[in-house]
């Protein structure tokens, strides 16, 4: 049964939904008046872990869950207030059981439950709680991390390799980096409502549309056309490279890259397919090196080309400049979840131990934030509904 | 012990037990004169979590004693078990008569002074869950506070002729967070503190709270319980850093925390950097090394009368997983549990000997003539986010000052301005009518003010100081851009444009003011506005608030820059630069002046090899590292040091 709030919670919640944190808190204490309401304590549990103000973050998620122990949004709130202030990893554990309990299909509930169990040094059960979580969802790519970095730990880097690249395979980053920028290379031209697209550029985009939807043999369609009408056009070429790599035909991908290179040296989405291609290749890691500084250089200011060189670089073993590189992309998005991972990777390998966990930390943050979780509980919660 | 050493330990406990009251002047924070700096350590009375209580301090205390004192500690701060004492009420254990006979023999022995603290939480030796006590609470019951009170006495009366003995402390911050009002806290203080002054008029008496940390602990204003002692403590707790700063200790602004609250905590009394070290054992050895050789200069650095480790040896606990969690902070030490020092006692060891060359000429710090204004909401509690945003927003203007290279400290919003040559306001949501009546007194005197916006609505006197219509608050944007429209007004200034969330902006009218930077539309951003025989400078966004969220530190260096290039030139129109210039914003220098030639101190907070290049305004004949060698000649006002990751370097500097 959906819950009635009160005239102060709304307010809090739509201030707090807008970022007016300093006024929703105001609003949500006036509602504290209703000792028997989690709601407005969930809003400020909220609105404190927003400014990372986490005793009182603790202290108000823990209010709701004991006014309804099935208050999903407050446990949510509670374990990423323990897991960020760091230090409270036996709490922490409870409640991310709670939560997969209240609600077992949130991944992010068994993700969060497997760190903090792997912080609390119970190493098997932490990976028991990853490999739950890639059941629930095989394409979760922060739980591929995680037990990456268990491998890192337990068998040292050679064995970790193989993990961070099924992880960063799984990072939906890569693919957005590289629509992001054939976008930005093709232009705004609009794909025709009705009818077939005509010029080149609505082809493209039609191309694009379809790309990232996944319809790959939609898409090859209209990069086939535009390469009909010139097989010197680089963009397509590079379309169509990114097409055959992600139907693992790696040589193709290789020539159709190389090909757009020839005509168009350091277009970044070319480049991009190449050194993805590359690092797939065993042996190649030094060329995808190579190929990713390029793209690094072309795209100065994005962090994902960073990220590339350092994941490439860690494969030869250069711990130092993979560090660099990895620190080079969080300063660029500190939301990066992949360049937090991977910095983190290097840390540990300088037994930098504190570091490496904040950096996996604050991965853990941007990607329950990202998610966006706490709203979609919130909003389930208060529609009396299940989440997921 | 040579009797260089033996002088200099008597000379530490000279500096720390200084009347304040017999030097007003104090409060005007007048350039702090520091003989020597005597460093020291805490010893726990169990090393093993299995040991019982009354296994208090029942182990080889000499051998102990006698490392540290080769080491070159001076100090040594003991915790008397009450359990152990006082088994029966009114009944006083022989046995522990003679063990702390033997503590206080084994100090004198090694020419080691005891800072003997009375009521203490360490976790698992139950120093006072006195079983006769029956639950009830020992900060507030009369009967117990009695008990309290004639233990205190016996023991003050048994060791007042003890030469070795440096100091009474009453208490330590988590059995006196217990406490649940201010005015209960000073009750018990004042008690216990007249209690031992009846006995012992000569030494000093302190008690182990930092206001600062207390505050957010415990919503307790403990300022006033702390008037009236010998010195008082800092320390950041594991739960402050953890609120304060962002990522580990050794890293980003944390490195400057402990200076932060050293600043803070300073008033008319000298403050002693209590807890040095890592909180748990998540930290390598790599990493409690940099952190000791951070904090432990950053006290030098900054005006601290002495500075006390957080343990000697780690703790062993039991092995009962999960059990990482140390409420108490008190499992990690300077050696392993083996009793092999670890890289941060050697870090300790090379520290005190800096120390000790130090002293010999005496140094005095430079006197801050920029101050930072904590402002009084500080002590708001919620919903009123001010009492949380305001010490952090503090905090980061002070990294931004000392990255400026401006000697700055940290001056309470009620507390004297006149001082000061410029203040800082950051992000301050309000200010009371009066203090803005004090600083627009200041600013006419021909002082310097930068403030930002903290949100809310501005005080129409505000509104005078800075020459500016104030039209209204835009709210939150997601980003900060700046279009310089006056190079070099206000320092180098480049236009960016950063994603910094910031929740208010505000929209500023035309008036008299300069303006200096706007955003991308034209409102103004920077403004400068001459009032008086002094200017005020006004950004229109709470920089410094937005500055100490998260993840901000890297991503927004345009931000930090702006900042850093303002404070930096309205210090130096103000008069209160720094000698000298350097090149890097992550080397904190400072230049102390001694009877033999000035000291310089040069602290490295990244964990980046640097190589900072330091113009003096006078020409330079030699420097030379304070430890020894021959002085290298230098033929100009400049010169570059070389700092490893984490690294300091203290140098003597001779002039043309």
């Amino acid at each position: 049964m959906p819950r009635t709030r009160s005239q102060h919670v709304a307010a809090a919640e739509q201030l707090a939904r807008e970022g007016r944190y300093a006024k929703a808190a105001v609003e949500a204490w006036d509602a504290l008046a209703d000792r028997n309401d989690p709601l407005p304590r969930i809003i400020l549990a909220e609105v404190m872990l927003a400014d990372d103000f986490y005793e009182p973050a603790i202290r108000f998620a823990t209010e709701a869950i004991e006014l309804d122990p099935d208050c999903a949004p407050a446990y949510l709130a509670l374990g990423l207030a323990y897991d960020r202030r760091g230090g409270m990893w036996d709490q922490s554990i409870l409640v991310w059981h709670e939560l997969a309990e209240v609600v077992p299909d949130l991944v992010t509930a068994h993700v969060q439950l497997g760190e903090a169990l792997a912080t609390a040094n119970f190493d098997e059960e932490a990976i028991d709680a990853w490999k739950t979580a890639l059941a629930l969802d095989p394409r979760e790519p922060r739980a591929m991390y995680d037990l990456a970095v268990a491998a890192l730990k337990r068998e040292g880097v050679a064995t970790a390799l193989p993990g961070f690249r099924k992880a960063g395979e799984l990072d939906p980053s890569g693919d957005e980096l590289f629509l992001a920028m054939l976008q930005g290379a093709v232009g705004s031209a609009a794909v025709p409502g009705r009818g077939d697209p005509k010029t080149r550029g609505e082809k493209l985009r039609a191309a694009l549309d379809k790309a990232w939807y996944e319809d790959l043999f939609g898409a090859m369609d209209y990069v086939r056309s535009v390469l009909d009408a010139d097989h010197e056009d680089a963009e397509a070429l590079a379309l169509a490279a990114w097409i055959y790599l992600k139907q693992e035909a790696v040589n193709e991908a290789v020539a159709c890259a190389a090909r757009a290179l020839a005509l168009a040296p350091d277009e970044p989405p070319a480049l991009y397919v190449l050194g993805v291609a590359y690092a797939k290749r065993p042996g190649l890691a030094a060329q995808a090196a190579e190929v990713f500084s390029r793209l690094a250089a072309a795209v100065p200011n994005s962090a994902l080309p960073h990220v590339l060189l350092a994941e490439t670089l860690l494969g030869l073993q250069l711990y130092a400049q993979a560090g660099r590189s990895f620190r080079r992309a969080v300063t660029l998005d500190p939301t990066c979840v992949r360049a937090r991972f991977g910095l983190a990777t290097a840390y540990l390998t300088e037994g930098r131990h504190a570091d490496a966990n904040w950096e996996m930390r604050r991965a853990a943050y941007y990607d329950t934030r990202r998610k966006g979780h706490f709203w979609r509980l919130y909003d389930a919660y208060v529609g009396g509904g299940d989440e997921e | 012990m040579t009797a260089r050493k033996k002088k200099a330990v008597a000379a530490a406990a000279e500096a720390l037990a200084a009347d304040p009251a017999e030097d007003a002047e104090a409060v005007e924070r007048e350039p702090v004169r520091v003989p020597v700096f005597p460093v020291g350590v805490n010893y726990y009375p169990l090393i093993q979590e299995r040991e019982s209580w009354s296994d208090w301090y029942d182990r080889d205390v000499e051998t102990d004693f006698a490392q540290l004192a080769r080491a070159g500690f001076s100090l040594v701060r003991v915790f008397v078990s009450w359990k152990y004492f006082e088994q029966q009420v009114g009944q006083y254990a022989d046995d522990a008569d003679d063990r702390l006979a033997r503590l206080v023999a084994a100090a004198r022995d090694n020419k080691l002074k005891l800072i003997v603290t009375f009521f203490a939480d360490d976790g698992f030796s139950e120093l006072v869950d006195v079983p006769w006590a029956k639950g009830r609470d020992p900060r507030t019951d009369a009967y117990l506070v009695d008990r309290e009170t004639a233990l205190v006495q016996r023991i003050v009366m048994a060791l007042r002729r003890e030469e070795a003995i440096f100091a009474w402390d009453l208490g330590n911050e988590p059995f006196l967070a217990r406490f649940e009002s201010a005015e209960a806290l000073r009750v018990w203080a004042a008690k216990l503190r007249d209690a031992i002054r009846e006995i012992d008029k000569e030494r000093p008496v302190t008690i182990g709270i930092d206001a600062e940390t207390f505050q957010l602990a415990t919503g307790i204003d403990a300022r006033t319980a702390l008037d009236d002692f010998g010195f008082v403590v800092s320390h950041p707790t594991a739960a402050y850093r953890i609120y304060a700063t962002e990522g580990p200790m050794t890293s980003r602004s944390g490195t400057y925390l402990d200076s932060f609250l050293l600043h803070v905590a300073r008033g008319a009394l000298p403050v002693l950097l209590d807890d040095v070290g890592v909180f748990s054992l998540d930290y390598s050895a790599f990493e409690e090394a940099a952190h000791t050789r951070l904090a432990l200069y950053s006290a030098v650095m900054n005006g601290a009368a002495g500075a006390v480790l957080r343990r000697f040896r780690d703790a062993q606990t039991e092995n009962r997983e999960p059990y990482f969690r140390d409420p108490y902070e008190v499992l990690v030490g300077v050696e392993d549990s083996d009793g092999i020092g670890k890289p941060s006692f050697a870090e300790a060891r090379r520290f005190a000997k800096v120390a000790l060359r130090l002293g010999r000429g005496g140094y005095a710090l430079p006197r801050e003539r920029v101050a930072v204004v904590m402002p009084a909401e500080r002590w708001e509690p919620l919903p009123s986010l001010a009492g949380l945003h305001a010490p952090r927003s503090c905090l980061q203007a002070y990294v931004s000052a000392k990255e400026a290279h401006v000697p700055v400290t940290v001056v309470h919003e009620d507390e004297d301005l006149g001082a000061y040559r410029m203040l800082v306001v950051p992000s301050a949501f309000k200010l009371s009518a009066e203090t803005w009546e004090r600083i627009e007194a200041f600013v006419q005197g021909g002082g310097s003010l930068f403030a930002s916006y903290g949100g809310g609505d501005a005080e129409p006197g505000a509104r005078q100081l800075f020459g500016m219509e104030f039209l209204g608050d835009d709210g939150p944007r997601r980003a900060v851009s700046c279009r310089v429209a006056q190079p070099g007004m206000l320092g180098d200034l480049t236009s960016f444009d950063a994603a910094l969330p910031v929740e208010h902006y505000a929209l500023l009218g035309r008036g008299d003011a300069i303006v200096v930077a706007t955003d991308a539309t034209g409102n103004p951003l920077l403004t400068m506005n001459r009032f008086g025989q002094g200017q005020a400078v006004f950004l229109a966004v709470p920089a410094e608030r937005g500055l100490a969220q998260p993840d901000t530190w890297g991503a927004l260096s345009p931000v930090r820059d702006l900042l850093r290039a303002v404070y930096g030139s309205q210090a130096a129109a103000a008069g209160a630069a720094a000698p000298l210039a350097c090149d890097r914003p992550e080397a904190e220098v400072v230049l102390a002046s001694g009877d033999d030639g000035d000291v310089l101190m040069v602290l490295n907070h990244s964990g980046e090899r640097v190589t900072a290049n330091l113009t003096f305004e006078r020409r330079v004949a030699s420097v030379g590292d304070i430890r020894g060698g021959a002085p290298v000649p230098v033929t100009g006002p400049s010169f570059a040091t070389v700092l490893a990751p984490f690294g300091a370097a203290v140098l003597r500097v001779t002039y043309v």
